[in-house]
């Protein structure tokens, strides 16, 4: 365990096997070393030694009376006996105990067939009780909707109390009343409330919490287990899909397995039915007479294939643009972009890592020149200080939060989070309330919080001394724009004064590992890359760029947003993150494709909606997005679909946008095909096939390479194992990696260059404050909830019964000054137009900020602009400013 | 020696045809009687309430040998968090008669019967759904058992609803 010192090794016998094991090693996980199960309960290698079961008595020779395995530590010498039947007889006196108030509940609960407490009563009760007493009863109480409690099948064993609190940080759940008649309650007296990522469902050892979604629905020997990864957000959990009769019924994760290691969040654990809804397309569709209609396979593939051969020999292969969604697996993203390069013609394509991945990955390449993080998760947890920007960690990146979290509690890492947060207890995990350094800004004014930091290091002389020595002119340029900024400024923007900025820029300067975490609050709103380029020179100027285990991350929100970079599913790059412009990376790229690249322009998704408005672009084809949905309609997206001349879809639902389209393919959920996804860190894992395609639903490559056999231009494959092989021998890099990658290196060339001149071009923009609102206004906020993930998860009945609409989150301050309480309607407005909501009342936020759930925002988003980035092509609409009012 | 055998074999013979006794049985018009643990037809079976015994747990299921029985348990339609057995299918075409079913069932929702007359002309015929099999219970046991619940006082609480609960299924929003 990571907490032990492991300063040399000691010998320990355990039942008559002599082995040496590191020293602080808890007897129980030596045993477990040495292949002796000692039975437990309260014991779990993620928390702290409670030593409150007794369950796993084992005798120590020189020790008096038998001694508790998992709290114990082993010493020299140390000799240790499990299966003396001593040690037998208190096993069984410790079951007989539990039992007196055990129900004979076996039959009709869901642990049964996986419950320890069955495991270990039939090894060592073998015979019948002496207890004749009648066994406590508790009332049954509502506890959630998705999370089930039956107190009488409880142990006290207390994980899933210390779960909560130690690794999840949530504090939900607390035991209340003494003894036997100890029970698991939520804290306070409503039903639980809290961040639902099933952990206490997972770690009872009983059938005591259980999950009300596939209550009753299976058995475990039923279950058909495939492990694959999670396709929600960038973190790339592994878990395992259990299946009976080709529906999914839940998901497990397992400890020591992938980076999550047994953790999962909501959407990770009762998100799965999204995957199998009723809604779900199941045959392909073409438009006759303004009516979708179900025809077969091969007439639908003839219609695309002959109208888009048309189209391109008529308006040129320009004339054609794709899109694709970040949802879908590296195969499907390689395919894709493969497809529109050579089968069309074209590089008008993107893919929805174009939101805001975009600007990390620009930012990246351009100061230290790779496309991937230059850290890993593992460098995260050895940090000494951790600075998040724009984050809302918990929500976005549960997982990440949880590393964050360890980082801090467990390893003492400083933490400065630059956060639209105020550090309020509530119902889901706070990060600001771990930080030692918190700066609590509007989610517009992040460039200002980011713009203190760097002066602060300029005027407290942090700069790195070496870098002093080799690069005068760009730090005096810095120090020139910094100087031209004054602390009033900031302050005014930010409310902060110098010293916070001061200080924290000293903890994080003298940190021997410091690591910087950008988050969507600074990628998808506006002057994002500005943002990134200036958090850059924050590493740069303290001389961190370079030093192992430091480095900045950019998180990434679907879940291969990093693979939609890595496969080339973005018109400015080739596969590999190659820069689609440079002659040698195209000619590599010709040589193994065997055909020439397309020479015409760069169409990104901006790009491509502009050219359709203006009648240029005929025909698109879209892969898993929905950009009527994502986009808000000031950037005239209707508009632009509607002038299309032709537009094929695959999808899995009828979305907005493929309510429009000509033709519609039935494509197949992660949970029915094989592939890799790249999580944020740049690992690439397996996801693998648990239930067979619904209806006549296919793999996206699948789709494509039937398209391109149909337009005479074949690329073809004959399972996704040929295409990933192919992807490897073009990316080494997109091997499936095993447990813990090596991050790349900053590429020094890269490095100087931008030292020398790089840096110039934008300094000017990125150097300066952004706007302040008007007094009177909010700072609207759309982002994303923890219990959801775009708008697919809005599909899974688990997390619609845990959040099933968007309201809108507003300071208790701000509310009691308009007179306003929780519940109330109220009126947004701008020179955009009005909407309606309701308001609920949060002190998380700050005052003068409005929060609101984008998987709902389908209203709302009438409120937002949209801004176009110069340098990165990004669509900023994620921040308003609004006037509000009581409904009437 | 031979002769000894020859004459005990004819003296049997000879004690047979004079004590005219047939063994073969006129069935049907004859019918034998049957041992009181006769393994027949199997049944589900009610309590004295007309309630099902079987409460879903799928443990008949995973201890057939020759995967006669198909089991799909879920929560008792307005009865939150009791369980029973949605659907019951017995495949009786592939039974053996073994009553290892029975022995596992943990609540004795199941009965061998002494029906065996059950040639049809129609294989899909012996595939018996719930109904099906309640009604084969009910004819061939008319004492049934008290509810469990007051059976013992430390099974009170065994599988029972609890109103105060919202139901699963109505918790699944469109
Ligand atoms: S918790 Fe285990 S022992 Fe208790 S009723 Fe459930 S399956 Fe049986
Ligand atoms: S599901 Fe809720 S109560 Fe359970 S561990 Fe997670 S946060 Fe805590
Ligand atoms: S509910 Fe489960 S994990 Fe929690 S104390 Fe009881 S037995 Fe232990
Ligand atoms: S949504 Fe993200 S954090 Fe949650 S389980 Fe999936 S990958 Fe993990
Ligand atoms: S074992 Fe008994 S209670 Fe369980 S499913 Fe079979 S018949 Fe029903
Ligand atoms: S596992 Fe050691 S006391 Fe519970």
């Amino acid at each position: 365990m990571s907490e032990h010192t492991t300063t040399g090794m000691v010998t320990v016998t355990i039942d008559d096997v002599t082995a040496s094991v590191p020293k602080g090693t808890l007897v129980i996980e030596a045993a477990r070393q040495l292949g002796v199960m000692i039975p437990h309960f309260c014991y779990h290698p993620k928390l702290a030694p409670d030593a409150n079961c007794r369950m796993c008595l084992v005798e120590i020779e020189k020790m008096p009376r038998l001694q508790t395995s998992c709290s114990t530590q082993v010493t020299e010498g140390m000799v240790v006996r499990s299966s003396v039947p001593t040690v037998k007889q208190a096993r069984k006196s410790v079951l007989d105990f539990i039992l007196a108030n055990h129900p004979l509940d076996c039959p009709v609960c869901d642990q049964g067939g996986r419950c320890d407490l069955q495991d270990f009563s039939h090894e060592y009760t073998a015979s019948g009780t002496k207890f004749v007493e009648l066994k406590r009863v508790f009332q049954k109480e509502y506890f959630s909707p998705v999370i089930e409690t039956q107190m009488n099948r409880c142990v006290q064993c207390l994980r899933c109390v210390r779960y909560c609190d130690e690794v999840m940080d949530v504090r939900a759940l607390a035991p209340a009343g003494r003894g036997t008649l100890t029970k698991i309650k939520s804290f306070g007296v409503h039903e639980l409330d809290c961040e639902f990522c099933g952990g206490c469902v997972q770690i009872c050892p009983v059938g005591a919490i259980t999950s009300r979604l596939s209550m009753y629905e299976f058995r475990p020997w039923m279950l058909k287990r495939t492990e694959s990864t999670c396709g929600y957000c960038g973190d790339g959990c592994q878990m395992t899909f259990q299946a009976k009769d080709n529906d999914l019924i839940e998901v497990n994760s397992t400890l020591g397995v992938g980076r999550n290691n047994g953790d999962l969040c909501s959407r990770g654990y009762f998100g799965y039915h999204a995957n199998v809804h009723e809604d779900r397309l199941q045959s392909p569709m073409i438009r006759c007479d303004g009516e979708l209609v179900e025809v077969p396979w091969e007439e639908a593939l003839a219609v695309v294939a002959e109208k888009l051969t048309a189209i391109k020999s008529a308006n040129g292969a320009d004339a054609i643009g794709g899109l694709i969604a970040s949802r879908c697996t590296n195969e499907d993203l390689y395919l894709f972009q493969k497809f529109m390069r050579v089968v069309i013609g074209t590089n008008q394509l993107d893919s929805s890592a174009r939101y805001g991945h975009m600007n990390g990955i620009h930012a990246l390449q351009r100061v230290q020149g790779t496309h991937r993080w230059s850290m890993s998760f593992d460098d995260l947890l050895s940090a000494n200080a951790i600075l998040t920007v724009g984050t809302n960690l918990t929500e976005t990146n549960p997982i990440t939060a949880l590393k964050v979290k360890e980082a801090v509690k467990r390893r003492g890492a400083e933490l400065i989070t630059v956060e639209a947060l105020e550090p309020a207890i509530g119902t889901i995990s706070n990060i600001a309330l771990l930080s030692t350094h918190h700066l609590p800004l509007a989610p517009d004014q992040f460039a200002s919080g980011t713009i203190g930091l760097l002066k602060a290091v300029i005027q407290e002389n942090l700069v790195d001394a070496e870098l002093v020595a080799h690069a005068k002119d760009y730090i005096d340029a810095i120090k020139k724009q910094v100087d031209a900024i004054s602390w009033t400024d900031i302050e005014a923007r930010t409310g902060l004064t110098a010293e916070i900025f001061q200080d924290s820029a000293k903890v994080f300067t003298r940190a021997e590992r410091a690591v910087i975490l950008v988050g969507q609050g600074v990628l998808r709103s506006q002057g994002g890359y500005g943002m990134t380029l200036n958090l850059m020179d924050l590493l740069v100027l303290t001389g961190k760029l370079n030093r192992i285990g430091c480095g900045l991350a950019p998180l990434a929100e679907e879940n291969n947003d990093q693979g939609s970079v890595e496969m080339g599913a973005v018109s400015e790059l080739l596969p590999g993150g190659k820069d689609c412009r440079s002659r040698e990376a195209q000619q590599s790229l010709e040589a193994a494709w065997g055909c020439s690249l397309p020479s015409g322009e760069e169409g990104t998704l901006m790009d491509m909606l502009g050219k359709a408005k203006r009648g240029i672009l005929k025909a698109m084809i879209i892969v898993g997005e929905n950009p009527i949905g994502s986009l808000p309609p000031d950037s005239g997206i209707e508009d632009a679909i509607g002038k299309l001349e032709f537009l094929v879809c695959q999808e899995l639902f009828l979305t907005d946008t493929a309510k429009r389209a000509d033709v519609i393919f039935p494509a197949c959920s992660y949970a029915e095909k094989d592939g890799t996804f790249t999580s944020t860190e740049g690992h690439t894992q397996a996801v693998r096939k648990a239930i067979e395609p619904l209806g006549e639903s296919r793999p996206d490559w699948e789709i494509l390479s039937a398209l391109s056999v149909m337009m005479d231009h074949p690329l073809e494959y004959e399972s996704v194992k040929a295409i990933g092989k192919e992807m490897r021998d073009l990316m080494p890099g997109t091997r499936t990696l095993g447990p813990s990658p090596l991050p790349p290196r900053p590429c020094l060339d890269t490095l100087t260059q931008y030292l020398q001149e790089g840096y110039q071009d934008t300094l000017a923009t990125r150097y300066c404050l952004p706007g302040m609102k008007a007094t009177h206004t909010f700072v609207l906020n759309v982002g994303q909830s923890i219990f959801h993930s775009g708008k697919f998860s809005t599909r899974a009945k688990g997390l619609i019964q845990i959040q099933s609409q968007g309201v809108l989150s507003m300071h208790p301050e701000d509310a009691e000054r308009l007179g306003l309480a929780c519940g109330d309607g109220v009126c947004l407005e701008n020179q955009l137009g009005q909407v309606k909501t309701t308001v609920k009342l949060s002190d998380r936020i700050p005052c003068g900020v409005l929060f609101f759930p984008e998987h709902f925002d389908q209203d709302i988003q009438r409120l937002f602009a949209v801004s176009v980035d110069n340098d990165t092509h990004v669509p900023y609409f994620k921040c308003a400013h609004v006037e509000v009012s009581k409904a009437s | 020696m031979t002769f000894y055998e020859l004459a005990m074999g004819m003296k049997v013979t000879l004690r047979h045809l004079l004590h005219y006794r047939p063994i073969t049985l006129q069935y049907p018009h004859e019918k034998r009687l049957l041992p009181e643990n006769y393994r027949g037809m199997l049944a589900l079976l009610r309590y004295d309430d007309g309630t099902e015994k079987c409460v879903g747990c799928d443990l008949c299921e995973a201890v057939c040998p020759s995967r006669v029985i198909r089991v799909i348990s879920a929560e008792v339609p307005n009865e939150p968090i009791k369980r029973y057995a949605k659907e019951y299918d017995m495949d009786m075409t592939r039974c053996l008669f073994c009553g290892l079913c029975v022995q596992a069932c943990p609540v004795d929702a199941l009965g061998m019967t002494r029906e065996y007359e059950w040639a049809v002309y129609n294989k899909r015929n012996l595939h018996l759904n719930k109904e099906q099999l309640l009604a084969i219970g009910d004819r061939s046991f008319p004492n049934r058992e008290k509810r469990l619940e007051f059976q013992h006082p430390n099974v009170a609480f065994f599988n029972l609803p609890f109103p105060g609960q919202p139901l699963k299924e109505s918790q699944t929003l469109t």
